[in-house]
């Protein structure tokens, strides 16, 4: 990764998660956009290049991603790219950009509403046409599978997955963004019925709306705005086969092909933010990246405290961010995920 | 059969999906307007342009607008623009005959509404520059549940359609800058 000229974040803002937002996409995506450019240090008519990330789907209506354009500013015309997929992905289109030098600042963001919508009706349209989506298989299902898989194999127990649960809850206390976060008694929480066996409620993520801006600079320009930029020493993400009954669902060689590529082994992690969407998802990314016990997993609570999907993978990144520029973390994994049951992954390693 | 040559076969998969979203406050209060017989929109404090429905921003400025800017609107104006659709009979048509949609630059403080119906002119007849008048429903029997989040410019439920009001027609160059 040494080759290519280094990109740091610079700034990046978050909006509450929440159950049913009562604003359109573009409004709440409103304040987030103006209060990242604004942390970021430099003027809106300074971005090179803009990315989104968003899911018509999830919206309800097609070319819905360009009325969330308005939050950006519709005049004077703007350089502008959009991604089917998380903020974290349109973050590493806007990387790429970055590298051609002619451009000194990106500005990423993703946003979603799932409350309008039904998830476990909407998600099944993604998979194969043919043999999965007349099965209306949900994530929540796939995800089932997956843990079942992974607590026939002794890899994980149902007392491990509510730990997780029970820790990313109370770390959440301390994120303004959350919306689930307290204390929880793992005994008590595995006293609950299962939603799809062998997941509780605490193994599942909220259903929520909301958005995330990062904004990207060249080393230069970072240099000359920002007293202490985030640098990305390493970002590269991988995709496996679509057909989930082609994969072995205990494992993840693409989050560990991406680990490996973005240098996650090359130095002491001191925190990572995972996307792992269920609890039991969170081992399995442990596992492949190498983290070990010493490694702070998901300060702010993660995607099991706040979900809004399209964005929750660019909130890792805006969350390692903030562990190193507002909690003097020095390097800090955040991860991204896509497709079901961590079909895709993208990993990055931020250093301060 | 040849490896490669049989028939190609179709499968038939129907899906529906079904979405519910709150009105956000600023399209509440349009929607509450067109009930009471009023078009309203907001004003950009900066740059003046006249948003209908209100949007709560102005995208040009990009800044917040809100009730503080909000303005009543005529209900008359003038087509700047149309577009004649010809129905194709696809699963779900329900129109058979061609009709017109038109866009309207409405008089001061402005204001545009798209994608509305025209009344009493034949479709051949619609054009650029007719100047025309909202024909509202009677107040009983307005319902504004197609009003959505994203129904930019509609006032579906409360003003059935436009009617030309008989006055000469605006010269193109004169609404050039209002085509929308």
């Amino acid at each position: 990764m040494g080759t290519v000229p280094e990109i740091a974040i610079i700034g990046y803002a978050q909006s509450p998660s929440w159950r049913r937002a009562e604003l359109t996409e573009p409004q709440f995506l409103f304040p987030v956009i103006s209060d990242a450019i604004e942390r970021a240090g430099i003027e809106r008519r300074d971005i090179g290049f803009t990315c989104a990330g968003s899911c018509d789907y999830l919206s309800g209506q097609t070319f819905a991603f360009v009325m969330n354009l308005e939050a950006v500013g519709a005049w004077p015309p703007i350089s502008e790219s959009h991604v089917e997929m998380d903020g974290a992905w349109a973050l590493y289109e806007a990387w790429v950009r970055l590298q051609h030098g002619d451009v000194d600042t990106a500005l990423a963001f993703g946003s979603g509403k799932s409350s309008p919508g039904t998830p476990a009706e909407i998600y099944p349209l993604q998979m194969d046409p043919y043999t999965l989506t007349p099965l209306g298989i949900d994530p929540v299902s796939i995800a089932a599978l997956q843990a079942r898989a992974m607590l026939d194999r002794n890899l994980i127990t149902e007392h491990e997955m509510a730990a997780i649960a029970a820790r990313s809850r109370a770390a959440a206390k301390g994120n303004p963004y959350a919306q689930v976060s307290g204390d929880f008694d793992v005994d008590a929480l595995l006293a609950e019925p299962y939603v799809t066996a062998p997941l509780r409620k605490h193994d599942l993520p909220p259903i929520s709306d909301g958005a995330t801006a990062v904004v990207l600079a060249t080393a230069a320009k970072a240099k000359e705005v920002c007293e202490h930029p985030v640098w990305i020493r390493g970002i590269d993400h991988r995709i496996e086969i679509h057909q989930p009954g082609m994969r072995d669902l205990t494992e993840s060689p693409s989050t560990r092909l991406a680990g490996e590529h973005a240098g996650v082994g090359e130095g002491k992690v001191d925190a990572a933010e995972l996307s792992a969407s269920f609890t039991h998802q969170e081992k399995i990314l442990r596992n492949e990246l190498g983290l070990g016990d010493d490694v702070e997993i998901n300060p702010s609570g993660g995607a099991l405290a706040a979900n809004p999907m399209m964005a929750v993978g660019l909130s890792r990144f805006a969350e390692a961010a903030r562990q190193i520029a507002e909690h003097g973390k020095h390097r800090v994994v955040a991860h991204a995920t896509s497709g079901q049951a961590l079909q895709q992954n993208l990993v990055a390693v931020l250093e301060a | 059969m040849t490896k490669g040559t049989e028939p190609v076969e179709g499968m038939d998969y129907f899906m529906q999906l079904e979405y519910h979203e709150l009105l956000c406050p600023v399209v509440r209060r349009y929607a509450e307007a067109l009930r009471a017989g009023k078009l309203i929109g907001h004003r950009c404090p900066k740059c003046g342009l006249v948003y209908a429905p209100p949007r709560g921003y102005c995208p040009i400025d990009v800044i917040e607008t809100t009730d503080a800017d909000e303005v009543q609107l005529a209900d008359r104006g003038v087509v700047t623009n149309y577009t004649v659709v010809t129905p194709v009979q696809y699963y779900g048509q329900e129109e058979t005959e061609p009709f017109a949609k038109v866009s309207i630059q409405l008089d001061d403080p402005g204001g545009a509404l798209s994608l509305q119906d025209v009344l009493e002119v034949p479709v051949d007849q619609v054009r650029v520059g007719m100047r025309v008048e909202a024909v509202w429903a009677p107040p009983k029997e307005r319902d504004t549940g197609e009003i959505g989040n994203r129904s930019f410019g509609s006032a579906a439920g409360a003003i059935r359609g436009w009617r030309p009001t008989g006055e000469p027609d605006l010269p193109a160059d004169q609404i050039m800058q209002a085509a929308f």
